[in-house]
């Protein structure tokens, strides 16, 4: 664990030691049968990231960054090793109790937005919230706020199709955060970006993290995505650097 | 935004391929209540049939005659209050060849007993006075062309006529009914001029005598009389009551009603093939999307629920649909048709309200299993895998 922070890059200010985890994961291990032979995607990570801080996961394409991420969601298992996020074993939860579990501690953003198509920005947001027991006023209304946070309260009535690629990807934090998450998670969020949507993208995050005291881990391939992090982890064959 | 909203506009997805699944939907279940309709409106004749009438046909089946002889036997029962007798003619006009009619030869009183066509009583009187008079169903009439006073000449492939001697007939009445059950494409002509015209070795014989009972309550007992009368004679008689003579009609025709029902079925399992097959691509075209939905905290159950119920409302849009078109097509286009022309066979051809329930019931029921498969398709993917899917 320790071994772990102590190679990440510290690029900005590092949260306190002292500060409490958001994930610990230790002996982490991810392999997939292929072709009669079992191939390592993940070997003996171990890593805590604290809460508050805004680390960015990055590597080469096949280094194992979109399957550590997945664990850390509970999107997928891992074949060994302990994964802890926001105090909750994540690996001795059913699939029904991680979902659950998701639901109300993670905020997840695709490379590719995943926004619904025949919703509008405002019902896309609001989705997340038709699991929880809320009046529908009160379901519009955190709705309206997450998307005023991003600056499209302008947008509210757009189907996806009516937006830019931007605009989409800040609805899909509108509808990550609309739960009020203490972790987000992001797959290279500006991946399918231009260069201007890509730093609004990263300038929301950052605020995120810096208002909003949202921990963040955002995987990516863009150099200029990672200088905004506070923290860079550099991944390679399945094993951090 | 709620489930049920994200199921409407489901439907809105790939409109092309949605609409053209409704309208199959909606075409199966018109044809399925098309068909039910049918069963019922034939299995129902029956009940239009008066209590208090009883035929009286030979024991081994009706198409065989009997003596004329008994009609006069069967008169002087106990409990009998009229009697009258027919034999079906087979008549067609070489005229209309294509155009087929049932033709009775009938007693002179056999418009007592059978009440219900309404004809003017002179019309009537022309034709009981003229022996090669005819009394035609309106429909029939309207549809050969006939009026009070042609002369029109059948064949008959049960008696044929002689070279030098067709049968001919002058139209002396026409009849119609208030009630559907009443067929108005009946020939009817006199029985004696037939029965004149046969070979003697033919003659004096009737395919059946009908009758009137003078108790209702009592047509068993005197059914069971009757026969009970002929049982020891050169022919044996069953006698029934018009509903129980009807059924056993229907008996002999229960072949082709389950050929109708096994049609109908195998239409709700082409359309059942059709929704399911849309479904399914419907399905496999979003994996990833389920797996955004399960990303963001929805549980299995909750795909499983929307996905029934985006195949259920598909299901019931075009069953309603169906059932749209059905009424004015069959209450007011084909079953007006039908009454008018197979009345006897199927009167009464409306849309039952338990035909339309099953239908509907049983397209949201087919829509929501063909939707099971696709639903555990959806959910079986780990969320990491149903994210690498391309939508």
């Amino acid at each position: 664990m320790s071994t772990a922070v102590a190679a990440a890059s510290v690029k900005k200010e590092q949260p306190s030691v002292q500060a409490a985890c958001a994930i610990r994961l230790h002996g982490i291990e991810k392999s997939y049968p292929r072709g009669g032979e079992r191939v390592q995607i993940l070997d003996g990570i171990n890593l805590d990231i604290a809460e508050g801080s805004f680390e960015a996961l990055m590597g080469p394409s096949g280094s194992g960054k979109s399957t550590l991420l997945n664990i850390l969601a509970g999107f997928d298992r891992p074949s060994a090793g302990e994964v802890t996020v926001a105090g909750t074993r994540l690996e001795r939860l059913s699939d029904s109790a991680l979902t659950k579990w998701r639901a109300g501690t993670i905020g997840f953003i695709f490379q590719t937005f995943n926004l619904m198509p025949v919703l509008t920005a405002l019902e896309n947001v609001e989705l997340p919230l038709t699991l929880i027991n809320l009046p529908r006023a009160e379901r519009r209304r955190r709705a309206e706020t997450a998307l005023r946070v991003v600056g499209l309260e302008d947008r509210m009535h757009h189907f996806p199709r009516q937006l830019s690629g931007g605009q989409e990807q800040r609805v899909a934090i509108a509808r990550a955060i609309v739960n009020d998450p203490s972790l987000i998670l992001a797959d290279e969020p500006t991946g399918d970006l231009d260069r201007q949507s890509a730093a609004v993208v990263l300038e929301l995050l950052e605020k995120l993290n810096r208002e909003f005291k949202k921990t963040i881990v955002m995987v990516t391939h863009d150099p200029v995505a990672g200088e905004r992090a506070s923290v860079i982890r550099r991944l390679e064959k399945g094993v951090l650097q | 935004m709620s489930l049920s909203k994200l199921a409407v506009r489901g439907l809105l997805r790939n409109r092309f391929r949605n609409i053209a699944t409704m309208i199959a939907v909606s075409v199966a279940v018109l044809t399925f209540v098309l068909l039910r309709t049918v069963i019922t409106s034939w299995t129902t004749a029956a009940d239009y049939a008066p209590k208090d009438r009883l035929v009286t046909h030979h024991k081994v089946t009706f198409v065989m005659p009997l003596p004329l002889r008994y009609v006069e036997l069967v008169r002087q029962s106990d409990g009998i209050r009229l009697a009258t007798y027919a034999s079906y003619f087979g008549g067609q006009d070489p005229k209309h060849d294509r155009e087929t009619f049932v033709s009775w030869a009938v007693a002179e009183n056999y418009l007592e007993i059978f009440d219900e066509f309404s004809v003017s009583a002179q019309q009537k009187q022309e034709f009981l006075a003229d022996k090669t008079g005819a009394m035609v169903g309106d429909v029939l009439a309207n549809k050969l062309g006939w009026k009070v006073g042609e002369r029109i000449t059948l064949e008959s492939g049960i008696f044929p006529s002689a070279p030098d001697s067709p049968w001919t007939f002058t139209v002396r009445a026409i009849y119609t009914a208030s009630s559907s059950s009443v067929d108005r494409s009946t020939f009817l002509l006199h029985w004696s001029y037939l029965n004149d015209a046969l070979p003697q070795a033919r003659q004096n014989q009737v395919g059946w005598i009908a009758t009137r009972t003078t108790d209702p309550k009592r047509s068993g007992q005197i059914a069971a009389a009757l026969d009970q009368k002929f049982a020891s004679d050169e022919v044996q008689t069953q006698t029934q009551d018009e509903k129980s003579f009807q059924a056993s009609v229907l008996a002999a025709s229960s072949t082709v009603l389950r050929a109708i029902a096994t049609i109908s079925l195998i239409i709700l399992l082409i359309m059942s093939l059709v929704l399911g097959n849309t479904i399914g691509m419907s399905v496999a075209e979003r994996l990833r999307e389920f797996g955004v939905l399960r990303a963001l905290g929805f549980e299995s159950r909750y795909l499983v629920t929307l996905i029934i119920a985006e195949s259920s409302l598909m299901a019931l849009v075009g069953g309603l649909l169906g059932l749209a078109l059905s009424y004015p097509l069959i209450e007011r286009g084909i079953g007006v048709a039908i009454e008018q022309n197979m009345g006897t066979l199927l009167p009464h051809f409306k849309i039952s309200p338990q035909i339309a329930a099953m239908a509907l019931i049983g397209v949201i029921v087919i829509g929501g299993l063909v939707a099971i498969l696709p639903a555990y398709q959806a959910t079986s993917l780990r969320v990491s895998e149903a994210l690498r899917k391309v939508s």
